[in-house]
């Protein structure tokens, strides 16, 4: 049986070719592993690169491990390319995301009540960018389209699976706690709203 | 109550009641029903003489702040009646208000986290078929792209298939109308006095380029009065006849 010395290394080789993240699934296979071991060496390999503070760094996303440039050298990346403009979500796609994020699965019709406006373009356009999909049919009237979130969403709002989203109680906690004295921070609030 | 009017920003009418709430500083489970109705109701009047569209959602929330103001008038059921005290006619706005708020919050959260994500590089997938070494590729389709290449094949067989016929028809166009000229008049020496139909003298019915050939071939002839065509209504069928001096001109011809 081959080393787990040797079997990181081919780990490491296999994620730097593959480019995309490359499922545990897949790596576990090839060395005729069980799925669990394979991913110990993945996660030992992500906490090697994290300690020794390399400029490549290792990411998980929904059980797949990728190769990836530490958030810091952005700036040192952009300085030796020309940068590049990302196109940033719209106040209404973010806030359409995180009830389908939350949410799912989920219909439209449930989106619109908590929106009250109709977000059937929001949705489509958050499709094209591969943010969200289609999973499935809801049994409720008509069999409406339930939506939900893909591994490009996990990947670019750097989450590792759905389970690390924060709590929705955590979010909602900062609400109800500032209750009390909500007239200093609600101001504040307000006067960021203009700027949309 | 002055407020500044921000136009175009607000992404629903939740959004704009939120603001409102906000603007005024008003306690979300305490909300001045009539007084944040005016204000909605007075930005909504100024965004009808901007002539800005507004979305109809808008009229819906207009029309459940009006009723839930017209409901707060009426004197609530004493407590010591039959039953608890009735509800209070804000809950259900406040719940949908504060569910609102809650993925408002969230959606600044993802944009955080947008914005971090953003900070992350990654490398795309290289060609790998040098590692492959085999021709052989997988396709990676799903049913939709799969379906549209198909479409696309069939499409592109169809033009070719176009392309084919005109390939074909452009070597039948080498059949001149001098050829066709000598076809009638060997068809009309075999019997001199045959009366023969226009489309009889065509080699073939189903092609247009033969039919304009045939057709011209016979309006050149009767220029050279070696036929006559008579046709006794439009559309009806053309009889052509050999003159004379088709049938016995042999000598005139080149």
């Amino acid at each position: 049986m081959t080393s787990k010395k040797s079997m990181k290394s081919a780990f490491e080789s296999m994620m730097f070719v593959w480019g995309e993240p490359l499922d545990v699934k897949l790596a576990a296979e090839i060395f005729n592993i069980n799925w669990r071991d394979a991913y110990d060496c993945f996660k030992e390999l992500e906490d090697e690169y994290e300690q020794e503070n390399r400029g490549i760094r290792i990411r998980e996303i929904n059980k797949s491990f990728q190769f990836v440039t530490p958030e810091e050298n952005i700036e040192y990346i952009e300085r030796l390319c020309t940068p590049v403009k990302h196109k940033r979500l719209s106040q209404s796609a973010l806030e359409v995301l995180a009830i389908i994020a939350y949410k799912q699965p989920v219909t439209r019709g449930e989106i619109e009540a908590i929106r009250g406006i109709k977000c059937e373009r929001v949705i489509e356009g958050l499709q094209r960018k591969e943010l969200v999909s289609e999973v499935g049919r809801s049994t409720g009237i008509g069999r409406p389209i339930l939506y939900g979130t893909t591994d490009v969403f996990l990947k670019n709002f750097g989450f590792k699976n759905l389970k690390e989203l924060p709590d929705i109680e955590d979010i909602e906690g900062t609400i109800n706690s500032d209750e009390p004295s909500d007239s200093v921070d609600l101001q504040q609030i307000a006067l960021t709203l203009p700027e949309k | 109550m002055g407020y500044k009017v921000k136009l175009g920003i607000f992404e629903g009418p939740f959004d704009l009641l939120v603001y409102l709430i906000e603007n005024a500083q008003m306690n979300i489970y305490d909300i001045q029903i009539s007084e944040i109705t005016r204000q909605y109701l007075s930005y909504m009047e100024a965004m009808r003489k901007l002539d800005v569209p507004m979305a109809a959602e808008f009229m819906v929330l207009a029309a459940a702040l009006i009723e839930i103001k017209s409901k707060m008038l009426l004197p609530r059921t004493a407590p010591s009646e039959e039953g608890p005290a009735a509800e209070d006619p804000r809950t259900d706005l406040v719940e949908k208000l504060l569910e609102y708020k809650r993925f408002k919050l969230l959606a600044e959260m993802l944009q955080q986290q947008e914005e971090q994500g953003l900070r992350i590089m990654e490398k795309p997938q290289e060609d790998l078929s040098v590692y492959t070494g085999q021709p052989d590729e997988y396709l990676d389709l799903d049913l939709r792209q799969f379906v549209s290449a198909f479409n696309l094949f069939l499409r592109k067989k169809k033009k070719v298939e176009e392309i084919r016929k005109h390939h074909i028809r452009s070597e039948k166009q080498r059949i001149t109308a001098e050829a066709r000229m000598a076809d009638i008049r060997d068809f009309f020496r075999e019997d001199p006095f045959r009366e023969a139909d226009f489309k009889d003298l065509i080699e073939r019915k189903d092609d247009k380029y033969d039919i304009a050939l045939t057709f011209s071939s016979l309006l050149e002839m009767m220029k050279e009065k070696k036929l006559e065509a008579e046709q006794k209504y439009i559309y009806g069928d053309i009889k052509v006849k050999a003159t004379e001096f088709l049938i016995k001109g042999e000598s005139d011809d080149e």
